[in-house]
């Protein structure tokens, strides 16, 4: 062991009288300090305000006249979701997805004004994050510091020397490793205190920070392995530097774009435009809940006027138009929901390929990990969509509900008086509080994209032992 | 010539040069190909929608076919509005992913209308696309690194260099080799764009802008390579330079920018605006409604004249609050509009100092897919839901009853023309900029002496 030791202390002294090393390290940090603090105040600030934008919705809302219940419905609600703390790590999708949905009757709407359409085409070079300096350039910087770790004995035939002094190949492969893994953590110094800095005020849930820590040291740990192996495979340093290059500009900027953009063109989405004009047509289809005397709501008239006993609509003890209206959102809302179901599922097909192209290039699978332990992947918008459908859902049928109950069938139906009922009722209303994710939905879906990272890690490090063994058998 | 067929010989006998060559020529194909299909099923989409929305429009003829006063038709017909891709967007595909190219508008509200978003998925949006721009800007900086990093390191490994420095015409070399590697990337890029724009039809304009900006963008990183390998460092010194280079201006300076950019130009009046609006359109059912007439009428004095509203619901009142609600967030309007186009402005400022976020501005001006493009189409858009308006509003307030010839009178939506490039010699001072840096390293080339070595 202490041989090992020796060898990473060696190699971690010349690693520090490296220029290249060491204002490499000093940038790196520098930068993931800027993008830290960035993205915390970034993620603080949207927070704040869109804390304070649903504060005002709610006010306006809960502020609203006396109205006739089917006016508040179509008034609507705007909710806004709020960002996890650990969302500072990594911003993932939430500047291409809008954070504000409105909601109203017999609509779904798309959540709108995201910063992708309100940005110049800057935004497209990528966010600076601590996730984005982990991810593109923390490799970049082993590879430079690390591709001439064994290339560079070879070069200088210290490593017959070192061979003939009776240390094994594979203790120096170790030792090379430890050197250059440990120079990683400090490459991670700073993510991983900033991580403990969330936790420990209490702003993140130590379980997923654990787990992005967790996945971060592994991607890290595999790009020491893929550094120590080429340089040793290799015979001279800059073959192993154009080598390592080539690996990283294949697996981190070029596959991790290529993949995607195939993805999409294999399994193309349906346009809005399209599933709107589609819905329209069902939702035409299935009568006009507005009149009391659509023919397709004639056997729901039937069903009630027997239910209650009594033949003529005006009898009912309650507003026929307010059950009509009740009636019409529930077709009307399973039909949305047949259309958005079908499209979350194909965009989850679409992710799921991508996922498995993370075989291929890992960096599909840190991000995946990265992203989802954060909440800012599309499972968790969905997840934030589905919510606000539930509490569109919800508050539609409440004030059609109000509409049966508190307006008599007589004063609705005469074009002639206003019905309004009490301002008092919309203060009543529960206000939207939105749930994130349970952390074993995280865990569940963070799971491939961890076995990836193991088992490149795992390859790496048995090819990395081989070649060690190889070393020191092979007459230099 | 024979120089160069000389030097072309070694160059084809370096296998890592040639692999380099022929990986780059074959991304950039596969990015034209792309960007071609990617338009082909853009068109392909307008193509199915636009029937698919005629029948929509026919079968509200068919619920309303004699309305007393066109209210019915004008609510319940939806008109498609789309922004065709120009002929350069397989260059550069831009902001037509998450931003939609067709729209369903209808006479009420506009602001209520104009943000809708379209349907895509942000993972996949998240890392940008692969197209002909992505090619140009990201990787081909890398493929001139690989193939000029060792240019004078790897003589000297070699032992070479003192001959060839000694040389009588050891500047002609230098320069012929540069010539050369220049030349083969040119082609490797050019090539595909080329046979491309002929596919697409591009104006012949508009292909020499995008032959001069992968040119000039060459030129950017020839230079830099060369001021580097001039140095005389070690290869993999020479080359951990120039990668630390490209890193910093793709990679971390574009993204510090847009950082600063949207710092210092803040644009939350989107949301603002939205909740201003439904606050207007849904006042208007609360206060009486001769107000809102009034107010409609000051704005819009031709119709004053319109019989005074009866005491059930009308239809031009309906419509009126509906104007109103746009016209009282007017000029929140403009601001963000102006936020926004500040936001760009600033973008193509920094592609003076970062050829890859100049390069991408002009690309994206060319092929009329960037932020410009998408408010031109809501200019568009804004145009055509004024004609709508227009159209219908006689019928309104002049109770007018509108009938099936009526139908076939409503206005159709003419799609913009993609705007000519307009030669801004902002976006290519940053380009010129390259050129003055490309000579400037073959100038620091050509003073490399023997005796320094």
């Amino acid at each position: 062991m202490s041989v090992i030791t020796r060898i990473a202390r060696e190699e971690w002294r010349a690693l520090f009288r490296d220029r290249v090393a060491v204002v490499g390290l000093a940038l790196l940090t520098l930068l993931m300090l800027v993008a830290a603090l960035n993205a915390w105040e970034h993620q603080r600030n949207a927070n704040a305000e869109r804390a304070r934008y649903q504060a005002q919705a709610n006010h306006e809302f809960e502020m609203q006249p006396d109205r006739h219940p089917h006016r508040v419905a179509h008034y609507g609600h705007f909710l806004f979701r709020p960002l996890n703390p650990l969302a500072a790590f990594d911003p993932g999708i939430d500047p291409y997805t809008g954070n504000t949905l409105f909601i109203e009757a017999h609509r779904q709407n798309s959540a709108n004004f995201g910063d992708v359409r309100q940005s110049s085409l800057l935004l497209r070079f990528g966010q600076l994050s601590p996730a984005f300096v982990l991810q593109v350039l923390a490799p970049l910087l082993l590879i430079f510091v690390g591709h001439a770790a064994l290339a560079r004995e070879r070069e200088s035939g210290t490593l017959r020397i070192l061979l003939a002094q009776g240390i094994t190949g594979r203790q120096l492969v170790l030792g090379k490793l430890l050197a250059l893994s440990g120079f990683a953590l400090l490459m991670l110094l700073p993510a991983l205190l900033m991580l403990a800095g969330l936790v420990a005020s209490g702003q993140a849930a130590w379980q997923p920070s654990l787990l992005l820590a967790a996945g971060y040291v592994l991607w890290l740990l595999l790009w020491s392995l893929m550094v120590v192996l080429l340089s040793g495979l290799l015979a001279r340093s800059r073959d192993a530097l154009l080598a390592l290059l080539a690996v990283w500009t294949i697996g981190v900027i070029l596959l991790p774009r290529l993949v995607p953009d195939m993805v999409s063109s294999a399994l193309p989405l349906p346009s809005r435009f399209e599933n709107a004009i589609h819905v329209q047509r069902e939702y035409l289809a299935l009568g006009n809940a507005h009149d009391p005397n659509d023919p397709t709501f004639a056997a729901f008239r039937e069903s009630i006027l027997k239910e209650y006993g009594v033949t003529r609509i005006e009898d009912l003890p309650v507003n026929f138009k307010g059950l009509v209206g009740f009636e019409g959102e529930r077709l009307s809302t399973e039909l949305f929901e047949r259309y958005a179901t079908a499209t979350f599922e194909r965009q989850a097909e679409q992710n799921r390929l991508v996922d498995h192209s993370a075989w291929l290039s890992p960096t599909l699978a840190i991000r995946r990990l990265s992203m989802t332990a954060v909440g800012t992947d599309l499972t968790s918008f969905r997840h934030f969509l589905e919510q606000g459908e539930t509490y569109r859902y919800e508050l539609v049928q409440r004030l059609n509900r109000l509409q049966s109950e508190k307006l008599r069938y007589a004063d609705d139906s005469n074009p002639n008086r206003e019905n309004r009922i009490s301002h008092e009722h919309w203060q009543t209303f529960p206000r939207f509080d939105y749930q994130p994710q349970p952390l074993a939905d995280t865990y569940r879906q963070t799971a491939p994209a961890s076995l990836v990272l193991l088992v490149w890690a795992g390859l790496l490090m048995a090819l990395t032992s081989l070649m060690g063994a190889r070393l020191g058998t092979t007459r230099q | 010539m024979k120089g160069i067929l000389c030097e072309l010989r070694l160059i084809l006998r370096s296998r890592l040069s040639v692999a380099s060559l022929l990986l780059l020529f074959m991304l950039a194909a596969l990015a034209v190909l792309s960007g071609l299909r990617e338009v082909a099923s853009q068109h392909e989409t307008l193509a199915r929608v636009a029937p698919l929305n005629k029948q929509d429009l026919a079968s509200v003829e068919t619920r309303y076919p004699q309305d007393a006063n066109g209210g019915y038709p004008a609510y319940y017909s939806f008109h498609n509005t789309w922004d065709p891709p120009s002929n350069a967007a397989f260059l550069a595909l831009g902001m037509r992913d998450v931003a939609p190219y067709m729209l369903r508008i209808r006479a009420l509200g506009l602001q209520a209308q104009l943000y809708e978003g379209e349907t895509f998925n942000a993972e996949l949006a998240l890392p940008g696309r692969f197209d002909f721009a992505f090619v140009l800007i990201y990787l081909a900086p890398l493929f001139v690194i690989a193939l000029l990093h060792d240019l004078v390191s790897g003589e000297r490994q070699s032992g070479r260099l003192r001959l060839l420095l000694a040389m009588s015409d050891g500047k002609r070399l230098w320069r012929r080799r540069v010539a050369l590697r220049y030349g083969l990337l040119l082609i490797c890029l050019g090539l595909p764009a080329l046979v491309g724009a002929l596919i697409a039809g591009m104006a012949a304009g508009a292909l020499a802008m995008t032959l001069a900006v992968i040119a000039s963008s060459l030129a950017f990183w020839f230079g830099l390579s060369l001021l580097v390998t001039a140095r005389g460092w070690r290869s993999s010194a020479t080359a951990t330079v120039l990668m630390s280079a490209w890193v910093v201006l793709t990679l971390v300076v574009p993204t510090l920018a847009n950082v600063m950019l949207n710092r210092s130009i803040p644009v939350h009046q989107g949301v603002d605006l939205m909740l201003a609006q439904r606050q207007a359109v849904h006042g208007a059912w609360e206060i009486p409604r001769q107000e809102t007439m009034q107010r409609f009428y000051a704005n819009h004095p031709q119709w004053q004249d319109s019989a005074a509203l009866p005491p059930t619901f009308h239809w031009k009142w309906y419509f009126a609050f509906h104007q109103v609600g746009d016209e009282s967030v007017a000029d929140q309007v403009r601001a963000y509009r102006a936020g926004l186009l500040q936001r760009q402005v600033w973008s193509d400022r920094l592609g003076w100092a970062l050829p890859g976020v100049g390069a991408q501005a002009i690309l994206h001006r060319l092929a009329d897919t960037d932020l410009q493009a998408q408010l031109a189409y809501q200019d568009r858009i804004g145009v055509f839901h004024q004609q709508l308006r227009d159209f219908y509003y006689p019928y309104l307030f002049n109770e007018q009853p509108f009938g099936r010839q009526d139908y076939a009178s409503q206005p159709q939506f003419t799609p913009r023309e993609p705007s000519a490039y307009a030669f801004q010699p902002s976006a290519w001072g940053g380009l010129a900029l390259a050129w003055l840096l490309f000579m400037l390293g073959g100038w620091q080339l050509a003073q490399l002496r023997p005796n320094q070595q």
